[in-house]
């Protein structure tokens, strides 16, 4: 038998002179779509976009701050780097596993050069991962009433972790030729995290990962978080370089640019590590100090209507939409109370670290309102209570002490004017149900509301609201007095009174009706 | 040695490379031109080594040698030499989950053919020369060995190498695909210098314009097919039992013995063939044809 072959086109050799940096690109987009063809990087991929489609989408995302945000943006990226280290890795073994080494180390593309091409090869990966945070940042800033400032160092972090898992990937393969040595790297750097090193949020060793995730009460001033974000950020660039460059001195790429550079990043490295482990600068816990001390040297001041607005700079744009929480709330109430002048004051606590959970004490000033450093969602009706307390009971002291009758005024005052109020009882109190005694959230301190309290308020914000409001600016006196009975408070705005009321009625004689238990 | 031999473009002098006690090559010299030279011997000939080192994956001891006028003895010479060869493992891996034209375009980033469109128009005109255009987009762990060892000899191929090395590139073949191969080697034999290691001294005599015997790493002969085949004139007879005198003998076919050696007085020779020059050139030296 015999084969016939038709003339050959003509033959193509290598460029001259040769490129081989061209090859080392070349060979990076190959195996940079090998890496994307990986089952795990696709469902990597799905579920990182996915998430931040709900991002966007979620409504509990609206008025974000963005220095929280761009912290947020990190947490995906890890998912990204774990699929990439374990991709490039296999990349990197290929030849070994497949026997191909024998024939591919005699190719013109040195070893050393390939190691490049591998470390390269994360780089759109990278790049999807810079794209992702930036989409999700930059959603995050477009919404609502976003407030604060991002900070480029913290938003590179995401980046960056892809791009040092990948040359961990490529440095593992090098040294420790073996699929299973990735898995074994991860779970001992998942041991040594949580067994052995045991970090505390200050401590300095949190700083050796690459995110470094810090739990706040709630969101501060970009000025007060004191991450040491540029520092950590220099740390990562100098690790990876360190990685990749490794790996390449491991490839045989021996030479002395390689291993000066493999200095110059160790060098990059000590410095971000050394910068990043200062913990909190005094000059920021100092400023804690006095942003939670005397705030009113920070913010600014805006009226809106009859009433002040003071912010902290960062949250002067959310003034307005606070201005129509207290407009609506005053257009509820009856006597002076409508036209009361406000002043709202935004205040932290920030003395005992970011992380305290300390509760801002009600203030004693009469007219004046806290609000905190959170808005949207479950904050709207909590600040509605407040102001409602105030203008009932004068001031926050007092408002936060009430547990007579005068509660169910503060309460359908808050929530009345909410669009979907049953809803709103629900997500301000802490039980989230709408029958029952329980605590109403407030930026201060909570309000008690008992069973009987709930059962009035709940039927009063069934009703339309106008039926509601015309009798409550009629009896304003009488349902704003601490002595008018829960059972009278009941009669005045046409709910029927129940046996739970002159049994509340009697526990609140009881208990001089000026206290409650909490 | 024959005068027949083309200008040299592949030399060394002097190879010697030693595992332990043990020379894989033994002071080897030869001279390559163009066309298609075979490498014959038993196992443990040293032909193997002697392809690794001619294709730069192992460095010898002793010795020195040339490709295309590069001196490997240096990283850049041994970097040109790299850009210029073709080489075909002994038993070659393959990346199963590559197709065919993405393994071959790998190995030809690997040469260094840099421009994508002229890459992958050139994977295209070898995988056309090895009959394998239709499959080209199918996965390796897909295709039957024939098929891969095509889409090994296309690698080899990819980037017009001026030196190809080929390691019993035929092993495992039946013989149709035995066949195409020796027309695909032939081809490759066109223009540029191919060594072809082999135990088959039919793929020689189709092929080969020079051959190389090797025996415990050193070159035992070193000419043309028909030289090597003359070695056995006059040494070839036929007898009706083995003959004792012979130091290789079999039985053919027909029932009686073929023996090569020093025939007795009034034996019955035979024509030689380039199988008997390459017995006799072993000289007894192989453990295989003792054997025999």
């Amino acid at each position: 038998m015999s084969t016939v072959l038709e003339t050959p086109a003509r033959a193509v050799g290598p460029t001259h002179p040769p490129r081989p940096w061209a090859a080392v690109f070349a060979l990076a987009r190959f195996e940079a779509r090998e890496l994307r063809m990986t089952v795990s990087f696709a469902a990597i991929t799905v579920l990182y976009v996915a998430w931040i489609v709900w991002q966007v989408m979620e409504r509990q995302g609206d008025y974000p701050i963005l220095q929280d945000v761009d912290r947020g943006t990190q947490a995906m990226p890890i998912l990204m780097a774990l699929s990439v280290m374990l991709g490039v890795n296999r990349a990197v073994l290929r030849s070994r596993r497949c026997d191909t080494d024998r024939h591919f180390g005699v190719l013109a593309v040195e070893p050393w050069r390939r190691t490049v091409a591998h470390v390269l090869s994360v780089v759109p990966a990278v790049l999807f991962t810079a794209v992702c945070v930036t989409v999700q940042f930059t959603c995050a800033a477009l919404k609502p009433g976003a407030a604060g400032h991002g900070s480029p160092a913290e938003l590179a972090v995401g980046p960056l972790t892809v791009l040092l898992a990948g040359a961990v990937g490529v440095l593992l393969a090098r040294l420790v030729p073996s699929v299973t040595a990735v898995p074994l790297f991860l779970v001992v750097l998942l041991f040594g995290q949580v067994f052995v090193a045991a970090p505390s949020d200050s401590d300095w060793s949190t700083w050796l990962g690459p995110v470094v995730t810090e739990s706040t009460a709630g969101p501060f001033p970009s000025d007060l978080l004191g991450r040491p974000a540029a520092w950590h950020a220099l740390y990562l660039v100098g690790l990876v370089l360190l990685m990749a460059l490794l790996a390449v001195l491991v490839s045989g790429g021996r030479t002395g640019v390689v291993k000066a550079a493999v200095g110059g990043a160790l060098a990059l490295t000590l410095v971000g590590a050394v910068g990043q482990s200062g913990g909190t600068p005094a000059a920021t816990t100092a400023a804690r100090e006095r942003m939670s001390t005397t705030p009113e040297k920070f913010r600014s001041c805006l009226q809106h209507g009859r009433s002040s607005y003071c912010a902290f700079p960062e949250w002067t744009g959310r003034t307005a939409d606070w201005a129509a929480v207290v407009d609506r709330v005053q257009n509820l109430a009856g006597g002076r109370a409508g036209g009361e002048r406000l002043t709202v004051e935004q205040r932290i606590d920030a003395r005992y670290g970011l992380d305290s959970d300390a509760a801002l004490a009600p203030s004693t000033e009469p007219g004046h309102v806290t609000i905190g450093t959170g808005w949207g969602g479950n904050r709207v009706p909590e600040f509605a209570a407040v102001v409602a307390s105030v203008l009932v009971a004068g001031d926050e002291k007092a408002g936060s002490e009430l547990c007579d009758a005068r509660l169910v005024t503060v309460m359908w005052l808050a929530l009345g004017g909410e669009s979907d109020p049953m809803s709103a009882l629900r997500d301000v109190r802490i039980d989230d149900n709408v029958s029952g005694s329980s605590l109403v959230l407030s930026p201060t301190e909570p309000f008690v509301m008992s069973a009987e309290q709930t059962r009035i308020v709940a039927e009063l914000l069934q009703r339309p609201r106008y039926s509601v409001a015309g009798k409550v600016k009629a009896k304003w006196t009488e349902l704003t007095s601490p002595r008018t009975s829960i059972a009278r408070v009941a009669q005045l705005l046409g709910v029927p009174v129940s046996t739970a009321s002159d049994a509340a009625d009697s526990d609140s004689a009881d208990s001089d009706g000026d206290s409650c238990e909490r | 040695m024959s005068d027949l031999l083309p200008a040299p473009t592949v030399s060394a002098a002097g190879l010697t490379l030693r595992y332990g006690r043990t020379a894989a090559l033994d002071d080897v010299s030869l001279r390559l031109g163009e066309g298609v030279t075979g490498l014959l011997g038993p196992n443990g000939a040293g032909k193997t080594t002697l392809l690794r080192v001619l294709a730069t994956a192992v460095p010898p001891d002793r010795g020195a040698f040339s490709v295309l006028g590069h001196d490997p003895g240096t990283s850049a010479g041994r970097q040109e030499v790299r850009r210029v060869l073709g080489y075909l493992p002994q038993t070659p891996g393959f990346h199963p989950d590559f197709s065919a034209f993405e393994f071959v375009d790998y190995v030809a980033i690997l040469k260094e053919l840099t421009d994508r469109t002229a890459r992958h128009r050139e994977v295209r005109r070898v995988l056309d020369a090895v009959a394998l255009s239709d499959v080209r987009g199918r996965r390796l762990k897909k295709l039957s060995g024939g098929m891969r060892q095509r889409v090994a000899l296309a690698a080899a191929l990819v980037g017009d190498p001026g030196f190809l090395v080929l390691d019993e590139p035929t092993v495992g073949l039946d013989p149709e695909q035995r066949m195409r191969f020796r027309e695909l080697i032939a081809r490759a034999g066109e223009g540029r210098t191919v060594l072809l290691s082999t135990h088959q001294t039919e793929d020689v005599a189709m092929l080969c314009h020079r051959v190389i015997v090797m025996a415990g790493g050193r070159v035992r002969f070193e000419g043309t097919p028909a030289e090597l085949a003359a070695r056995a004139a006059g040494r070839v007879w036929s007898s009706t039992e083995r003959d004792p005198g012979a130091w290789a003998g079999w039985r053919t076919g027909t029932g009686s013995f073929r023996n090569v050696g020093d025939p007795p007085e009034g034996a019955d020779l035979l024509e030689p063939t380039l199988e008997d020059g390459y017995l006799l050139t072993l000289d007894g030296e192989s453990s295989e044809v003792r054997a025999a």
